[in-house]
């Protein structure tokens, strides 16, 4: 612990630093990852500024008459006025909010699946490890890597064939048959500590028990991790969605699309223009903007500790 | 269920226990054995049968052997275009993807002040949906002057171009892209590897008088070389399954100089209502995916736990 | 089991008063929710008439937009709406699939069938002549033209009216001063999906080019490569290379289009007069500045390339259903059949126009019925929202003699992705060789002509 701070350290010491050529160097450095900073956060604002602009100021820009005679249309960054209505407008013209519910649903429906069906999947796995588990393992070790786009066709024709297409059911189970999640918490369960496993059971409990009321709520720090990877995958996954949701009615006659569906439909569809495309990209980045916002250290700390994927 | 209470008959006691015992095992993991079943492993068997039956909707009609892929192979004049394009993303996403991240962490890791706010403002792309990323990188890319990218080259001077329609612009942008977003997560991991590195070992090699080039050469990147490896075949295996990239910045377009393998997939199941001829080159593709896989687990093996 | 006969009871109840409704119409012409003025002329016109007319029916409202990913799924598991509206590309893949009800006895019983306008006809029917769907309205391509950057330019006569082009070449040498005066894309030419295609099969035909024929052994040969489709393309390639095209036409398609001719990036757009809206309403050219007139013509002359955007049906629709359906489109105005109902739902249709800034200009005859064309015609002349002289040339042309082109019909898609595929390199790359791209093109599409049609 006490070299924590320590690993904080680069390469460089300060008494490098009386050299001048590492100085010159460190200034370029800086100055290059300010650049990088700039690159990875300008197309942000300029999403945001273009959403203020209208259909025909964001495609051909502002009115110039020109001294010669003629005009010319300049588009530039920043819009002409800034008129949050425009905003606003197109949330109600599209009834955005429909699609954040709807995107609400699937996600806590997912999360809910993410952590009961992959925990107890995994707790077999890595506690009672019945005879066969290690065939289990081997196969869903091995599917981890097959794209899940592969097998797309086949699962949107079986999910047909048993009648699941047009409801939330296959994108709510469907996360409850995810090879990451199922590692992540084997690995977790593995390294608990035995005892408390055994006074558990002489106490009585059953399997199930064992692991709702002891395992899981051990298990809190994978459980956040899963949680927020489920919350951001739900949320962004649109092609599985898009085949499964893309003229699904609520009873009244509402879609019931996600945000990332509608979007992806707008593609097709021709039923937006740019503009409302654009505002409704801003739309679509507000929630994952507030999450990371809420877990920022977390967030980047996972990454780190689940180790490679993302 | 209190096991203490069994032992009617001692000698087969241990047997029928262990059996009930996994029996329990087994119902705990049902549920999600069930959904692994149902989503991953069945369509995955029933990709590997559509591909020698010819389809009809999503009926299996009539057994064709291997006709489909003879099809593919020899007849589909976007194929082999797709193969080629896949290796050209894998071996671009090699010299853009692979190395700024590396750079990055080994950058942030030398800042003396500001870390957390370059860590996670280098970050932030990595939590924009793909799609929403996509779609507004088209923007960005687009290629008149209301294009944010073509909006700055004209600031300093340069004529607006056209990105993402130019056969050999194309491939290198659609990986920039990716690199936009997955940079940060990939330097998280670098930087995290940066981190471990014993302090000692650079102490020592002061003292031996190891300069700032001698101590990156001799420590540092020995250090990153293993996590680099991986990180290096995940990452081949990663950008070997592009899709959303092409399929809605350029269609694969311009005339076919996008199109990747996935890509043709999508178009032959869910376009051209083809998914016999989707399943064959979806088990082409994870035949080449499992060759990369084996090669992936015996470089990490010996080296991880 | 008390309880269980009791639901089972409740349960028969059900059954029973959901069958005692004659039928059951899912509405999927209903429009989205987020066009609020076209929801509520059904909502407050058609769909009260509708329950007048059939008060045992059950009508539900479920806006569909047709998708060709997921067709084939909403088909097998039952779920597609009693009718729907879908592109008119799609017929004929629908009815070989057969995902579509048949109507002909319908229509027939109705008296609708000889009503359709026959070369529309052919597009809905099958081999044997029966009949899957009707025209909701037909279209023709043409030149769509935004008045306010021919201003720009300079290029209007003395009343205001855009000078248009009648040919390429004279396209061309409008395009040069519209670059130079107002710095906007002289055409918006798509070349990002099929619709690129689309459009250019129909530039072709100008040049007299056929793409595709039935040889005497009754194979269908692709003609792809010929001398008229290379001087096509090779307009083409002049229009890049002399920047008068937007500037990346492989990232436009049919949407796109609009928004450029609608904002004015582009002086001018090959589209359809059922397409009015796009333009205006949705990308906010004023109703007054949008001019219409008919294809410049290449070395032959100008044809027009028209079809009709169908309604069809759920193949797993009862009789009834379809009927129900039908009268629905009878009460919206858009059947061949004059009565009050039908009246009011012309008017309440070009009012819609009039309020949403669309042009309300004549429709495209899809119906032979006289009486119901008149009546078309006076409530068009009420309510025009637009100078006559705008789209006078549009009409006139398509009306010439020989003009009306259908769709080349063999696996047109297909076409149209390879014909794309050339017009991407012809307008990215200035070298690009037009008749070794249409060479390969021309095989390519023959190995699929062999491979599904020439069996």
């Amino acid at each position: 612990m006490a070299g924590k701070k320590n690993n904080e350290l680069g390469v460089l010491r300060p008494y490098d630093f009386v050299k001048p050529s590492v100085k010159i160097s460190y200034a370029l450095l800086i100055a290059f990852l300010v650049l990088a900073l700039l690159v990875a956060l300008m197309p942000f604002v300029w999403v945001m500024l273009a959403g203020f602009k209208d259909q025909r100021e964001f495609i051909r820009g502002l009115r110039h008459a020109l001294p010669e005679g003629g005009v010319r249309y300049i588009p530039r960054l920043l819009p002409e006025v800034f008129l949050l209505e425009r905003y606003i407008k197109t949330w109600n013209d599209t009834r955005f909010y429909r699609y954040y519910l709807n995107s609400l649903i699937v996600v806590a429906g997912s999360v809910i699946s993410a952590l009961v069906f992959n925990g107890l999947l995994a707790y077999g796995l890595a506690q009672l490890k019945p005879k066969g588990h290690k065939l289990v393992l081997g196969l869903i070790m091995g599917s981890m890597m097959l794209p899940a786009t592969t097998s797309l066709a086949p699962l949107f024709v079986n999910i047909n064939r048993i009648g699941l297409s047009g409801t939330f059911w296959p994108l709510w189970l469907g996360v409850g048959a995810s090879a990451f999640y199922v590692i992540l918490y084997k690995n977790f369960f593995e390294a608990l500590p035995d005892s408390v496993m055994e006074s558990a059971r002489l106490d009585g409990c059953g399997n199930l028990a064992l692991f709702f009321r002891i395992v899981f709520p051990l298990s809190m720090p994978i459980n956040m991790v899963i949680i927020i990877y489920a919350i951001n995958g739900t949320w962004s996954d649109f092609l599985l969605p898009y085949l499964v949701l893309n003229n699904a009615k609520w009873p009244g006659g509402a879609p019931m699309e996600t945000v990332m569906v509608r979007l992806f439909s707008y593609q097709s569809s021709n039923q937006a223009t740019d503009i409302d495309i654009i505002r409704a990209i801003v739309f679509s980045i507000i929630p994952p903007i507030l999450l990371f916002i809420l877990f920022q250290r977390r967030i980047t700390e996972n990454i780190v500790a689940s180790g490679i994927k993302g | 269920m209190n096991h203490t209470g069994w032992g009617a008959r001692p000698t087969r006691d241990g047997s029928w226990h262990r059996l009930k015992k996994d029996l329990g095992a087994w119902l705990i993991m049902l549920p999600g054995l069930a959904l692994f079943t149902f989503f991953v492993w069945l369509p995955l068997l029933s990709a590997i049968r559509m591909s020698f039956y010819k389809t009809e909707g999503m009926r299996i009609t009539e057994f064709v052997g291997t006709y489909n892929y003879a099809f593919i192979l020899y007849k589909d004049p976007d194929f082999w275009r797709a193969v080629q394009n896949t290796f050209m993303y894998t071996l671009w996403s090699l010299l853009i993807g692979f190395v700024v991240p590396m750079a990055l962490a080994v950058m942030v890791h030398e800042t003396r002040r500001g870390k957390s706010l370059f860590r996670t403002g280098l970050y932030l792309p990595n939590i924009m949906p793909a799609l929403a990323t996509i779609f507004l990188w088209k923007f960005l890319f687009r290629a008149d002057g209301s294009g944010g990218v073509n909006m700055l080259f004209q600031q300093l001077g340069f004529a607006p171009t056209s990105w993402l329609s130019n056969a050999s612009l194309v491939i290198p942008v659609i990986v920039v892209i990716m690199t936009w977003k997955g940079a940060g997560a990939t330097m998280l991991i670098y930087l995290a590897g940066l981190q471990s590195i014993n302090q000692e070992i650079y102490e020592a090699a002061i003292i031996d008088g190891a300069g700032v080039w001698g101590r990156i050469k001799h420590i540092t990147i020995p250090q990153m070389y293993n996590l680099g490896r991986t990180l290096l075949i995940l990452q081949v295996i990663a950008v070997f399954q592009i899709l959303y990239e092409p399929m809605v910045l350029t269609g694969g377009g311009p005339n076919n100089a996008s199109v990747s393998l996935m890509q043709l997939v999508y178009r032959h199941a869910f376009e051209y209502g083809d998914y016999s001829k989707a399943s064959s080159i979806s088990v082409l593709v994870s035949l080449v995916l499992i060759a990369l896989t084996l090669v992936y687990n015996s470089i990490s093996r010996p080296k991880e736990v | 089991m008390k309880k269980l006969l009791a639901l089972l009871l409740t349960l028969t109840l059900l059954l029973g008063t959901a069958s005692a409704l004659a039928a059951n119409l899912t509405l999927g012409i209903y429009p989205p929710d987020t066009d609020a003025v076209a929801k509520e002329v059904h909502d407050t016109s058609y769909i009260p008439a509708f329950k007048v007319a059939l008060p045992d029916v059950e009508l539900v409202p479920a806006n569909y937009i047709y998708s060709g990913e997921t067709f084939t799924a909403l088909a097998e598991s039952g779920k597609v709406p009693t009718i729907f509206e879908t592109w008119y590309t799609e017929p004929q893949k629908l009815i070989k699939n057969k995902q579509v009800a048949d109507i002909t006895d319908q229509l027939t019983e109705l008296g609708w069938l000889d009503k359709i306008n026959p070369s529309i006809r052919a597009l809905l029917s099958d081999e044997n002549g029966r009949v899957y769907g009707i025209p909701r309205d037909g279209y023709a391509l043409g030149l769509m033209l935004n008045a306010e950057v021919f201003a720009d330019a300079g290029l209007v006569d003395e009343n205001g009216i855009p000078l248009f082009p009648k040919t390429w070449d004279e396209l061309i040498e409008a395009g040069k001063v519209i670059k130079e005066k107002t710095g906007s894309a002289a055409l918006c030419l798509l070349a990002q999906d099929n619709a690129g295609g689309w459009h250019f099969s129909n530039i072709a035909w100008t040049f007299g080019a056929k793409l595709q024929h039935k040889d005497e052994a009754d194979k269908w040969q692709a003609q792809l490569n010929t001398p008229e489709v290379v001087a096509a393309m090779t307009m083409v390639q002049t229009l890049a290379k002399k920047g008068l095209l937007t500037s990346d036409p492989t990232s436009e398609n049919w949407g796109t289009g609009f928004a450029a001719l609608g904002t004015g990036s582009a002086a001018m757009y090959i589209a359809a007069n059922d397409a009015v809206m796009q333009p205006t309403q949705n990308n906010g050219l004023p109703v007054d500045k949008l001019m219409m007139v008919g294809m410049p013509a290449g070395s032959d002359r100008s044809y027009s390339l028209s079809g009709g955007t169908p309604y069809m049906f759920s193949a797993n629709a009862t009789p009834e259903e379809i009927m129900a359906a039908l009268k629905y489109v009878e009460i919206m105005g858009k059947a061949p059949v004059l009565t009050e109902a039908s009246k009011a739902g012309l008017v309440a249709d070009a009012e819609y126009r009039v309020d949403a800034g669309i042009p309300v200009i004549p429709n495209f005859p899809v119906w032979t019925d006289e009486e119901f064309n008149a009546a078309q015609a006076e409530v068009v002349a009420k309510y025009s929202n637009v100078d006559a002289r705008m789209f006078q040339n549009y009409f006139d042309t398509v009306k010439s003699e020989g003009n009306l082109r259908m769709e080349e019909p063999m696996e047109t898609q297909v076409m149209y992705a390879e014909l794309t595929k050339v017009l991407q390199e012809v307008v990215t790359n200035p070298e690009a060789n037009i008749q070794a791209l249409l060479d390969t093109a021309d095989a390519n599409f023959q190995t699929v002509l062999d491979e599904n049609i020439n069996k």
